[in-house]
């Protein structure tokens, strides 16, 4: 490579006898080249998905965010409808409540199993996790139909339920907000328990030891000790299953009932039964705007970018 | 001390444990109710199942329109799983081998497909496809499903490249190989971890999407998702069970192949 390099990058120090001399000379020419070509090497890679990609996915994004100020008038019409209507406001308020919902209850789920994985002997910890990957690599559409099948009034549950004499009658589990919010759950779980599940095995256990030496309880160990240092593998995970939770579409076209229809069944509803493009383009751009805000933070709670700007080998 | 069991009190780690039990359940529950129901022999899923039969997959077998869906769906998975990884690669190694600015932004840039909500997506793909009349075609299918599935061979690709030591790759051109013949001989090789990963997941996540595909379906060509999809609308006929145990069982079997071939490299490195 240096040879090659040096043959590539005529510099005045590439020229250099010693190695040493032409590792400097490198470093040199990429701190304070000015050249175009120099600039860009290796970018010439990224054309074929650059050109895939803008033509494919970002042209018509934002040619359907364009929809959404230019159908039927241009102006802010849609903007003002999707608020102003109260039917529509209630859309907005359901995808929020919902995805809320759901995130409070795959953390409720997902704390307890990413702690056991990392308690229990390594063996059964590998076990438990396969379990866990093995529920998000499960067809989506299957395991929602499952739950449609397992919670429907005759299913599985009502029956067990009250056969135990728990109930009377069959519980309404789908087609409503409780079928939406279980069927959502399950499926976001995998989702808090893999970065919980990292953080916590890098807590050094030390850091708890010490604290119970010191006199802390059990409880106070947890909640001053535990809790604080498994909060950004906590809040990664939530911000993830909440920004996920409002845009899903497919648990909660099936689960839930028209009463609770979320966003993006919303949006799909106005292209394909009311044709009404620029409501539609409305409510898609909040609901980038939402997710992208949201995914910011998420970022921000990230350690480093996987192509961080030193690139060093 | 928490983080050893031993320390628990006993009434705690019971809880614990008990919960953990309950929860994995949880999560086995509906994959195994779906699996055993395509079993069962009532037409109205009753369960447990008055009987144990086949007739369901029997059915499934001798239908043509479920026969081609599995059929279009396989073809749609491997086309997207051959364009993601072309596609990945050379972006991969402009990602990890650049120098120039802005690579934190473009990374930024390719895995967007997969923040925006899939049904943004499918809708903005489905208008411009409307427009060119590309609806309902292999295309427009396979192309949908390569912009989702191509951040996860993106990402898998630059995980094994930055592990991969460049200086191997150099040492192959000063013995005199071409930059090319090293990059085929030597650096796809050495990267290959990282390619099949992204290859399986653009599979699996082909193989399942359900949003993107009921968009660009037609009457005439579907996927096996989006034939469900339409079934399960009009009636939860046990036929959809075999439909999920075949997506659950290539789901699995993609796994395990991924897992085998984890340890094969571990064992060889």
């Amino acid at each position: 490579m240096k040879m090659t390099a040096a043959s590539r990058q005529p510099t005045p120090a590439a020229s250099a006898p010693s190695a040493a001399g032409e590792a400097q000379g490198k470093a040199k020419v990429m701190k304070d080249s000015t050249s175009l070509a120099q600039r860009w090497r290796g970018a010439s890679n990224l054309v074929p998905a650059l050109l895939f990609l803008g033509l494919f996915f970002f042209a018509p994004l934002i040619g359907l965010l364009l929809r959404g100020v230019m159908e039927p008038v241009p102006g802010l019409g849609n903007y003002e409808q999707l608020f102003a209507n109260s039917a529509y406001a209630r859309v907005l308020f359901n995808t929020f409540s919902v995805a809320g919902l759901v995130t409070l209850f795959s953390l409720l789920l997902g704390f307890p199993l990413a702690w056991a994985i990392t308690l229990v002997p390594r063996g059964w910890g590998r076990w438990l996790l396969n379990i866990v990957l093995l529920s998000m690599w499960t067809s989506l559409l299957a395991r929602t139909y499952s739950w449609l099948v397992l919670l429907q009034a005759s299913g599985v549950i009502n029956k067990a339920l009250m056969a135990m004499g728990i109930i009377d009658q069959p519980l309404e589990m789908v087609h409503n907000l409780t079928g939406v919010v279980i069927g959502m759950s399950y499926i976001m779980i995998p989702f808090i328990v893999l970065p919980l599940q990292a953080t916590m095995q890098a807590i050094d256990p030390m850091v708890l030891q010490a604290g119970s030496i010191c006199g802390a309880s059990p409880w106070t160990n947890f909640f001053k000790v535990f809790l604080p240092l498994c909060r950004s593998g906590l809040f990664s995970g939530a911000l993830m299953v909440f920004v996920m939770s409002l845009g899903y579409y497919v648990t909660p076209a099936l689960l839930g009932g028209a009463q609770n229809m979320m966003l993006p069944e919303f949006i799909v509803q106005q292209v394909q039964s009311f044709l009404n493009w620029g409501l539609a383009s409305a409510a898609a751009a909040l609901l980038i705007l939402i997710t992208l805000v949201l995914f910011y933070f998420y970022l921000k709670l990230q350690p480093e970018s996987p192509v961080g700007s030193s690139n060093a080998r | 001390m928490l983080l050893t069991p031993n320390a628990m009190s006993r009434r705690m780690r019971f809880g614990l444990y008990t919960t953990t039990g309950l929860i994995a359940l949880f999560l086995l529950l509906p994959i195994v109710f779906i699996v055993l129901l395509s079993f069962g022999s009532s037409q109205w899923l009753v369960f447990p199942p008055p009987g144990w039969t086949l007739k369901w997959y029997g059915q499934f077998f001798s239908n043509a329109d479920w026969m081609d869906a599995a059929y279009a769906s396989l073809k749609v998975a491997i086309l997207t799983t051959i364009f993601a990884v072309a596609l990945g690669l050379p972006t991969a190694f402009a990602l990890v081998r650049g120098r120039f600015r802005g690579r934190e932004m473009l990374y930024g840039l390719f895995t967007l497909p997969m923040i925006v909500p899939l049904v943004i997506i499918a809708v903005a793909v489905y208008a411009l496809f409307l427009k060119l009349g590309y609806t309902g075609t292999m295309f427009s299918f396979v192309v949908s499903h390569v912009i989702v599935a191509l951040p996860f061979t993106i990402i898998s690709i630059i995980n094994s490249l930055k592990l991969f030591d460049q200086s191997i790759e150099d040492a192959a051109v000063i013995c005199g190989a071409s930059r090319l013949q090293a990059i085929f001989k030597v650096t796809f090789p050495g990267i290959r971890p990282g390619m099949v990963a992204g290859g399986l997941f653009a599979f699996l996540v082909s193989w399942d999407e359900v949003v993107l595909s009921v968009m660009m379906a037609s009457p005439t060509l579907q996927t096996l998702p989006v034939k469900m999809w339409t079934t399960l609308r009009q009636d939860l006929t046990p036929v959809i069970a075999v439909a999920s145990t075949l997506l659950i069982g290539l789901s699995v079997l993609v796994m395990v192949i991924a897992a085998a071939l984890r340890r094969r490299n571990e064992v060889s490195a």
